[in-house]
C-alpha cells in the first residue's frame, strides 16, 4: 500500500508533450509557472512528504525528527530569552544595572547555562549515533554513484548472487538494511530524507550506512554532494514494501527480462537493437549486455526514468530518449532526436513492458 | 677587500626618563616651535598628489582603497547571488544553464570568502589599527601596499573569469576528483588566483600581528589594549595556522592538475579525502577569522553606546583566544557524512559544541556592558542589535548542526545554507556595516544619513529574514544545496519563491546603503572629531585634514584615555608627547616592547613608491600565466617579481641610519636601529616562518594521512629515494645553516672577513644540498603513484625554500661588501638566520621522511 | 605616577623579556593541552580503525587515561593562574590600570578563564570515549 502517490507519474502522464513544449520555450514556461505556482502548490501539498525529513517514515528519520523538534523548541526559548533580554534593557529598563550583576550575567549566560544545555544536547546526540551506524539485519544493498545515476545491487543473505538493478531502491519495511556505498568517478551522497541521514559515496572507497524504514510507501532520494552539471537531476525513488511483498519483488527482479508482448513493443525491441542501445545498457536474457549505463532488465516496473528526472509514463520515456542532453545537461547518453514520434512510442512501449 | 677586526658594537639603549612625569606633561610647548614641528611633520606625511596619489602607502589611503575594493567585490558576489535566486525562483527554470549556475555559486562563495570577508578584515584593520594603538602607521606600509595591489590584481582576475564563462565551477570547496578532472581553466583560476590572494592575506596578517605587538602607544600594556587589538592578534594568529594548510593543499592540487601527480586520484593510491581535510582545516577557522574581527568592531562600539568601559574585558580576551583555539578542532564537522568512525565524529561534535561557550561569553559580555550602562540607540547600535538577533539564530542552528546524527539529515541541504548565512550576516555583514556607520566620521569628518541608514537597516534586516528563514524549511523538506533547478511537486516552490523575493529586498537595502556611502556630501557640515564621545585613541586622530595620523604619540595609562584623561587631547595636539617632529623630514613611528609597550626604537617607515606595484604585477604574472599553462612567461614573471622584491628590500629596509639614536620627545632618547628580537623585521620573519612551517607540516600530515588511510603507502616493492644522496642533501642543508649562523656571530664579533667567508660557503653547500636532493628523487616517477609523487612534492618544497635561502645568503654577502651589513647594523643577517633556523628544521624532517622513515613504513 | 629613571641594563632587560614572553605563552598552554588531547584522540582512533594497529576499545581506555592527564595539566595551569590573578587578596575582577601589577594579574585572570574553557572542552571531547564504542 503506497502512502503517497508518485506525483511525477501522474503529472507527466498528462503533460508529457507539454513538457516537450517547455523545452523549446523554457523562459515562457517558467513565467507561466510563476503565475500558477500558488495554485499548484496547494494541489500538491499532499505529496510534499516524499522527500522530507519532517515526514519521517523510518526509525532513523523518526529519531532525528524528535531530536530536531525538541532542539527547535529549546532554540526558540533561548532566542526569545536572549533577544527579549536585550529588548527589555534597551527599551524598557529605566536604570542601569550594577556592575557586579552584569558580571554575573556573563558567568551564568555565557558559561554555566551553555555548558549545561550544550552538554545535554551533546550527550543526546552522541547516544543516537550507534543506531544510525548499526549493521544490517540480512539484506545488504550495494549502491554505486555514477554520472548521474545509481547502480544498484541487492545482496541477499545466503548463496544467491547479486540482483542487479538501477535508479530505484526497494526496501522491506521493519528491517534494518545496510548500504554499501561507492562511486565511479566523482563523489556523490546517498540520501533518502524520509528514511534517515545521508552518506557520501567515494570513488575507490566503500562507506556504509543502514536504514530501518517503517511505513510502506514511495519516497524520493537525491544526491546531496555536488557532482557536476546534472547534480540537480540525480535522484531516485525509494519504495518501502511489506517484507513479504519485498521478497516476492526481489525474486521477480532476479529473473531475466520478459519478452515483448505487444506488436508495438516488438517494433520497439527492433529499434533498441538498431540504435545499438545494448552497447551501454544491459537487459538480462537478451544480447544487450552493456555496462556503461543503467541496467534496464526491469525498467518498466520503475517509477521514474533518467534517475528521477521524469515520471515513468510512455510519454516520459519517449521524451527522455529524444532529449537526454536537454533534460539532463552533459549526460553521457546521446539524444535520439532522429527517431520518429511513432518509433519513440514503440521503443517506450518495449521498455515499459520490461516489468 | 679589507679584512679588519673591529670591536663589537655597543647595543643601543633607550636613555632618559620613562614614563613621563606629570610635571613634564604640564610644561607647555612654545607656539612657534609647535607650528614649526607641525609644518615639518605635515610635509613628511603629505600624501602624493595627482596621478602619483596611487603610489601612496599610508595606512589611511591603503585602508580606504582596500575596503572599497573588498566592498565592490562583495557587491559583485551579491549580484551573482541574485542571479542564483532568480534561477531558483521557479522550478525547472531555464534562465541560466547548469554550467553557468555552477560557476555562479562557486564564484559567489569563493568571492564572498576570499575577496570580501577576509580582505575586509585586513582592510579595516589596516585602516583603523594605527588609530586604535595610537601609532602613526603600520610597521611595514609598503607591505600593506604590496598586499593591496596583489589583492586587486588577483581579485579582478578571479572574479573577471565569470564574465568569460571560464569561472571555476566545482564549488568554492573545490573537491577533487570533480575539480581536478574539470576541463578548462576554471579550477586553475581558482587555485592560482586565490593562492595569490591567500599569500597577500598572510602578508597582511604578519603586518597586523607585528603592529599589535610592537607598535602600540607607550604605556599601553596588554591589559590596556583596545579589544580590537586583541582580536587582531588572535585572528592574525589564526590566519597563520589556517591559510597554510590550504596553500599546501593548493600546491598538491596544482601539481596534480599540471603534472598529473595523483595526490587525489584513488586509482593511483591517492585519496580525495586529504583535500577535504586540508580544505576544512582551513575552512572552519576561516569562519571564525571572519567572525571575530566583526565582533571586535562590536567591542569598540558597545562601550561607546553604553558610555562606560566594557564589562568583562578579561572574559572577552579569554573568549577571543579560546574561540581561536577551539575553531581549529571543528573541521571534521564539515565531513560528518564521509564515513569516518563514530568515535571520531564524536570528538568533533564535542569540540563544535564547546565553541559555543566562548562565543556565548562574548555576546553576554556585550549584553552585560549594555545593561550596566545607558543604551543610546544610535545607528551603529541598531545594526549591532540586528546582528545579535540574526547571529544568535545562526548560533542556535549551529548547535543543532554540530550533532553528527542531525547533520546526517541536513548536511548539504538548504538548512545549512540558511545556517551559514545567519552566522555570516549576523556575525560579519551587520557588524561591519555598523562599523561603517560608526567609523565613517573618523575617515571623512561627515556623518552618514540617519534616515537612509534606518531604511537600509530595515530593508536588509527584513529581506534577510524573508530570504533565509524559509531556507531552513526548504532544506528540511529535502532540497539539497547546489542544485541548478528542481522539479515541481516536492513542496519546494513556495519557499524558494519567497527566498527569491527576499533576496531582492536585501539588494534594495544595499542600494540605499551604497547611495548613502557615495552620495556627494560637499554641502554637509564637517563634524567634530569625536562625534560619538568615544573613549579610545582613534578619535584623537585628525583624518582627513592631517595625514600624520596622530600629532604626537601619547603615553597611555588607561583603557579609555579620552574619557579618563581630559588633558590628553590638548597635549597630543600641542605635540607634548612623543615624536612631535620630523626634523630630517622622514616618516617615523615608535616601536615598543611586546607586553608593557615600553619605547624601544624610533622606526623609519616607508614613503610612497611604485616598486610595490611592480612587485605585485610580476607576482601576479607568476600566478596568472600558469593558469593558461604558459609556464615560461610565468617563470620569467616570477624571477622579475623576486628581483623587484630584492630591490625593494635593498633600497628601503634596514638601511644604516645617519645617527645611532635620536630625541623622541619628553626627554627620551631612542635608538634608530635595532636588530634581532627588538626589531619589527625579525618578528615579521618569525611570524611568516611560523605560517610557512604550518604549510610544510600540512604536507607532512598528508604523508602520514596516506600511510594511515591507504593500504599501499608506500606500495610494496616501491622504489625509494637514494639513501646516500638524501644523507648528502641533509649534510648540505645543515652546513648551509651552520655557515649562516656562524656568519651572523662572526659579523657581530667584528670578524668581517671570516663572516664573508662563511657567507660565501653557505650558498655553495646549500646548492650542493639541492643537487643531492634532486639526484635522490630523480629515479622516482611521480605520475605513477601517490608515494613517489609525495616524495617529489617534499623535495620540491625543500628545494624551493633552499633556493630562497641562497638568495638571502647572497643578499647578506652583498650587503657586507656594500656597507649595508656591518657589525653594528646587522638586522638583515639576524632575519636570514631566523629563516634558516626554520628551514633547517623542515629540511631535516623532509630528509627523514624521504629517506629512513619511508623505508620503515 | 612616580618618577623613575629608565636605564635598564642589558641583563635586566633580557630577564624582563623572558618573564614577559613566559606569561604570554602561559595564556595558550591550557588550550594547547586541549588541542593536543583532541589530536591525540583523533589520531589514535584513526590508527585503530583505518590502520588497525591496535583494537579500538583498548585505545579508548588509553585515551580516557590521557583525558585524566590532560585535565590534571589544565587544572594545574588554572591553579597557577589563580595564584597569579590573586583575586582573593585584591578582590579585583577587572584590571584596567596601567601598572605592572595590574597587567600581571590580568594575565593571570585571562589564563584562569581560558583554563576553565579548556577544561570544559576536554570533558566534552572525552564524552564520546564514554558513550561510543567500536569503529562504526
Amino acid at each position: 500500500m503506497t502512502r503517497t502517490k508518485p506525483l511525477g507519474t501522474i503529472a507527466s502522464d498528462a503533460s508529457g508533450p507539454a513538457l516537450a513544449g517547455h523545452l523549446l520555450a523554457p523562459a515562457a514556461g517558467a513565467r507561466r509557472r510563476g503565475f500558477t505556482l500558488v495554485a499548484v502548490a496547494l494541489f500538491t501539498a499532499g505529496c510534499e512528504g516524499r522527500q522530507s525529513a519532517l515526514a519521517p517514515a523510518g526509525a532513523d528519520a523518526e529519531a532525528l525528527h524528535l531530536l530536531f523538534t525538541s532542539m527547535l523548541a529549546g532554540a526558540a526559548v533561548l532566542w526569545l530569552g536572549m533577544n527579549g533580554l536585550f529588548y527589555w534593557f534597551s527599551r524598557r529598563s529605566p536604570a542601569a544595572f550594577p556592575e557586579h550583576h552584569a558580571r554575573r550575567l556573563i558567568l551564568f549566560g555565557g558559561v554555566f547555562a551553555p555548558t549545561l544545555i550544550v552538554g545535554g544536547v551533546l550527550v543526546w546526540g552522541l547516544s543516537l549515533l550507534p543506531d544510525q551506524r548499526a549493521p544490517g539485519e540480512g539484506l545488504r544493498i550495494s549502491v554505486t554513484g555514477e554520472q548521474w545515476w545509481w547502480r544498484v545491487e541487492y545482496l541477499p543473505e545466503g548463496d544467491a548472487g547479486p540482483v542487479i538493478s538501477a535508479n530505484e531502491i526497494r526496501l522491506p519495511a521493519g528491517e534494518r538494511t545496510e548500504f554499501l556505498l561507492t562511486a565511479d568517478r566523482f563523489i556523490h551522497s546517498f540520501w533518502i530524507p524520509a528514511l534517515g541521514g545521508k552518506m557520501d559515496m567515494f570513488p575507490g572507497r566503500e562507506t556504509r550506512m543502514s536504514l530501518k524504514p517503517e511505513t510502506p510507501g514511495t519516497y524520493r532520494g537525491q544526491c546531496a554532494e555536488f557532482c557536476g552539471a546534472s547534480h540537480a537531476w540525480m535522484a531516485f525513488e525509494a519504495v518501502v514494501m511489506p517484507p513479504e511483498d519485498f521478497a516476492a519483488w526481489l525474486e521477480a527482479e532476479a529473473q531475466d527480462a520478459r519478452a515483448p508482448q505487444s506488436e508495438s513493443a516488438r517494433r520497439g525491441l527492433e529499434i533498441f537493437r538498431r540504435e545499438g542501445c545494448g552497447a551501454c545498457h544491459s537487459i538480462r536474457g537478451t544480447e544487450a549486455v552493456g555496462q556503461v549505463g543503467p541496467d534496464l532488465t526491469h525498467v518498466g516496473a520503475r517509477h521514474s526514468i533518467g534517475a528521477g528526472r521524469l515520471g515513468a509514463s510512455l510519454d516520459d520515456i519517449a521524451l527522455w530518449v529524444a532529449h537526454t542532453g536537454e533534460l539532463k545537461p552533459e549526460v553521457q547518453m546521446p539524444a535520439f532526436p532522429h527517431l520518429e514520434p511513432a518509433e519513440l512510442q514503440d521503443l517506450a512501449r518495449y521498455l515499459k513492458e520490461l516489468e | 677587500m679589507i679584512l679588519r677586526r673591529t670591536t663589537p658594537p655597543r647595543r643601543p639603549e633607550p636613555q632618559g626618563t620613562y614614563p613621563p612625569t606629570e610635571a613634564m606633561l604640564d610644561e607647555p610647548v612654545p607656539e612657534d616651535l609647535r607650528k614649526a614641528q607641525a609644518g615639518r611633520l605635515r610635509a613628511a606625511w603629505k600624501a602624493p598628489e595627482g596621478w602619483r596619489y596611487w603610489s601612496a602607502v599610508n595606512n589611511t589611503e591603503i585602508g580606504k582603497w582596500y575596503s572599497l575594493t573588498a566592498f565592490f567585490f562583495m557587491l559583485c558576489a551579491g549580484v551573482l547571488a541574485l542571479i542564483i535566486r532568480l534561477q531558483l525562483a521557479v522550478p525547472e527554470s531555464g534562465l541560466v544553464s547548469s554550467d553557468r549556475f555552477s560557476q555562479l555559486f562557486s564564484m559567489h562563495g569563493s568571492a564572498m570568502m576570499f575577496l570580501f570577508a577576509v580582505p575586509m578584515f585586513e582592510a579595516i584593520s589596516i585602516l583603523m589599527l594605527p588609530g586604535f594603538l595610537g601609532s602613526r602607521d603600520m610597521p611595514f606600509p609598503r607591505l600593506s601596499a604590496f598586499g593591496y595591489w596583489c589583492f586587486l590584481i588577483g581579485g579582478v582576475f578571479v572574479l573577471g573569469s565569470v564574465l568569460f564563462d571560464a569561472a571555476p565551477r566545482a564549488g568554492w570547496f573545490m573537491y577533487p576528483p570533480l575539480a581536478t578532472e574539470d576541463e578548462g581553466p576554471g579550477s586553475d583560476i581558482w587555485l592560482l588566483g586565490l593562492s595569490f590572494i591567500e599569500i597577500a592575506s598572510i602578508a597582511a596578517a604578519v603586518e597586523l600581528i607585528v603592529g599589535v605587538l610592537k607598535c602600540r602607544a607607550p604605556g599601553m600594556r596588554v591589559n590596556l589594549m583596545p579589544l580590537y587589538a586583541w582580536y587582531v592578534l588572535v585572528v592574525g594568529g589564526m590566519i597563520l595556522f589556517a591559510f597554510p594548510p590550504l596553500i599546501a593543499g593548493d600546491f598538491l592540487f596544482e601539481l596534480e592538475r599540471s603534472f598529473d601527480w595523483p595526490f587525489f586520484d584513488p586509482e593511483r593510491g591517492g585519496d580525495p579525502m586529504l583535500w577535504q581535510h586540508l580544505f576544512w582545516i582551513f575552512g572552519h577557522p576561516e569562519v571564525y577569522i571572519i567572525f571575530l574581527p566583526s565582533i571586535a568592531i562590536a567591542a569598540m562600539i558597545v562601550p561607546t553606546v553604553a558610555q562606560r568601559p566594557i564589562v568583562g574585558y578579561s572574559w572577552i580576551v579569554l573568549s577571543a583566544v579560546g574561540t581561536g583555539f577551539l575553531s581549529f578542532g571543528l573541521w571534521v564537522h564539515h565531513m560528518y557524512t564521509t564515513g569516518l568512525p563514530g568515535l571520531s565524529l564524536g570528538f568533533f561534535s564535542a569540540a563544535s559544541e564547546a565553541v559555543v561557550i566562548p562565543t556565548g561569553v562574548q555576546l553576554f559580555a556585550f549584553l552585560a556592558t549594555l545593561v550596566a550602562g545607558r543604551i543610546r540607540m544610535i545607528l551603529p547600535m541598531l545594526w549591532i542589535a540586528g546582528a545579535l538577533a540574526i547571529f544568535t539564530m545562526g548560533g542556535l542552528t549551529g548547535i543543532m548542526l554540530a550533532l553528527a546524527p542531525f547533520d546526517f539529515q541536513v548536511h548539504d541541504t538548504y538548512f545549512v545554507v540558511a545556517h551559514l548565512h545567519y552566522t555570516l550576516f549576523g556575525g560579519m555583514v551587520f557588524p561591519v556595516i555598523a562599523g561603517v556607520y560608526y567609523f565613517y566620521p573618523f575617515i571623512a569628518k561627515k556623518m552618514l544619513s540617519e534616515r537612509l541608514g534606518r531604511w537600509a537597516f530595515w530593508l536588509i534586516f527584513t529581506g534577510f529574514n524573508v530570504t533565509f528563514l524559509p531556507m531552513h524549511y526548504t532544506g528540511l523538506i529535502g532540497m539539497p544545496r547546489r542544485v541548478f533547478t528542481y522539479r515541481e511537486g516536492l513542496g519546494w516552490e513556495i519557499p524558494n519563491l519567497i527566498s527569491s523575493v527576499g533576496a531582492f529586498v536585501i539588494a534594495a537595502g544595499f542600494v540605499v546603503f551604497v547611495w548613502d556611502l557615495i552620495r556627494p556630501k560637499g554641502d554637509q557640515p564637517r563634524i567634530s572629531r569625536n562625534p560619538w564621545k568615544a573613549g579610545t585613541l582613534e578619535w584623537a586622530h585628525d583624518v582627513p585634514e592631517e595625514s600624520w595620523g596622530i600629532r604626537s604619540i601619547p603615553h597611555v595609562t588607561t583603557r579609555y584615555p579620552l574619557w579618563d584623561d581630559p588633558k590628553l587631547l590638548d597635549r597630543v595636539d600641542a605635540g607634548r608627547f612623543y615624536l612631535p617632529d620630523a626634523q630630517e623630514g622622514h616618516r617615523e613611528t615608535l616601536v615598543t616592547s611586546v607586553i608593557d609597550a615600553e619605547p624601544i626604537l624610533i622606526q623609519r617607515v616607508n614613503t610612497p613608491t611604485w616598486i610595490t606595484h611592480l612587485a605585485a604585477i610580476f607576482t601576479g604574472g607568476a600566478f596568472i600565466f600558469p593558469t593558461f599553462h604558459l609556464y615560461t612567461p610565468g617563470i620569467v614573471s616570477g624571477l622579475l617579481a623576486v628581483a623587484s622584491i630584492i630591490w625593494w628590500l635593498w633600497t628601503s629596509t634596514a638601511r644604516p641610519p645617519e645617527a645611532d639614536s635620536k630625541d623622541a620627545g619628553l626627554g627620551l632618547r631612542l635608538p634608530t636601529y635595532v636588530s634581532g628580537p627588538d626589531s619589527t623585521g625579525w618578528w615579521a620573519v618569525w611570524i611568516t616562518m611560523l605560517g610557512d612551517a604550518t604549510a610544510f607540516a600540512s604536507i607532512v600530515f598528508g604523508y602520514f594521512f596516506y600511510w594511515t588511510a591507504q593500504p599501499d603507502f608506500p606500495p610494496p616493492g616501491a622504489r625509494h629515494a637514494g639513501a646516500g644522496a638524501v644523507a648528502l642533501a641533509c649534510a648540505g642543508f645543515v652546513a648551509g645553516w651552520v655557515f649562516t649562523v656562524a656568519a651572523r656571530r662572526l659579523n657581530r664579533a667584528g670578524r668581517i672577513g671570516a663572516a664573508r667567508g662563511a657567507l660565501a660557503l653557505a650558498p655553495l653547500s646549500t646548492a650542493g644540498g639541492i643537487a643531492a636532493l634532486i639526484v635522490a628523487v630523480l629515479p622516482l616517477e611521480p605520475a605513477t603513484h601517490v608515494y613517489p609523487a609525495l616524495i617529489w612534492a617534499l623535495a620540491v618544497w625543500i628545494a624551493v625554500h633552499a633556493a630562497v635561502g641562497i638568495v638571502m645568503q647572497l643578499y647578506c654577502l652583498a650587503g657586507s661588501f656594500l656597507g649595508k651589513l656591518t657589525p653594528r647594523y646587522d638586522a638583515d643577517i639576524w632575519n636570514v638566520s631566523l629563516f634558516w633556523h626554520f628551514f633547517v628544521l623542515s629540511a631535516l624532517v623532509a630528509c627523514a621522511l624521504v629517506g629512513p622513515v619511508a623505508r620503515l613504513l | 605616577m612616580t618618577e623613575q629613571e629608565y636605564q635598564p641594563h642589558a641583563e635586566e632587560e633580557r630577564r624582563e623579556f623572558a618573564a614577559e614572553s613566559e606569561s604570554l605563552w602561559r595564556l595558550t598552554l591550557a588550550p594547547v593541552t586541549w588541542a593536543l588531547h583532541l589530536v591525540l584522540c583523533y589520531a589514535t582512533v584513526s590508527l585503530a580503525c583505518a590502520r588497525q594497529l591496535f583494537p579500538v576499545d583498548t585505545a579508548r581506555i588509553w585515551l580516557i587515561g590521557a583525558t585524566v592527564l590532560a585535565l590534571a595539566l589544565i587544572g594545574w595551569q588554572g591553579w597557577r593562574a589563580l595564584q597569579q590573578w590573586n583575586v582573593r587578596n585584591t578582590g579585583a575582577l577587572s584590571h584596567p590600570e596601567g601598572k605592572a601589577e595590574d597587567r600581571h594579574q590580568f594575565l593571570g585572570h585571562a589564563t584562569f578563564l581560558i583554563a576553565l574553557i579548556s577544561a570544559i572542552g576536554t570533558v566534552f571531547t572525552s564524552l564520546p570515549l564514554l558513550l561510543l564504542e567500536g569503529c562504526r
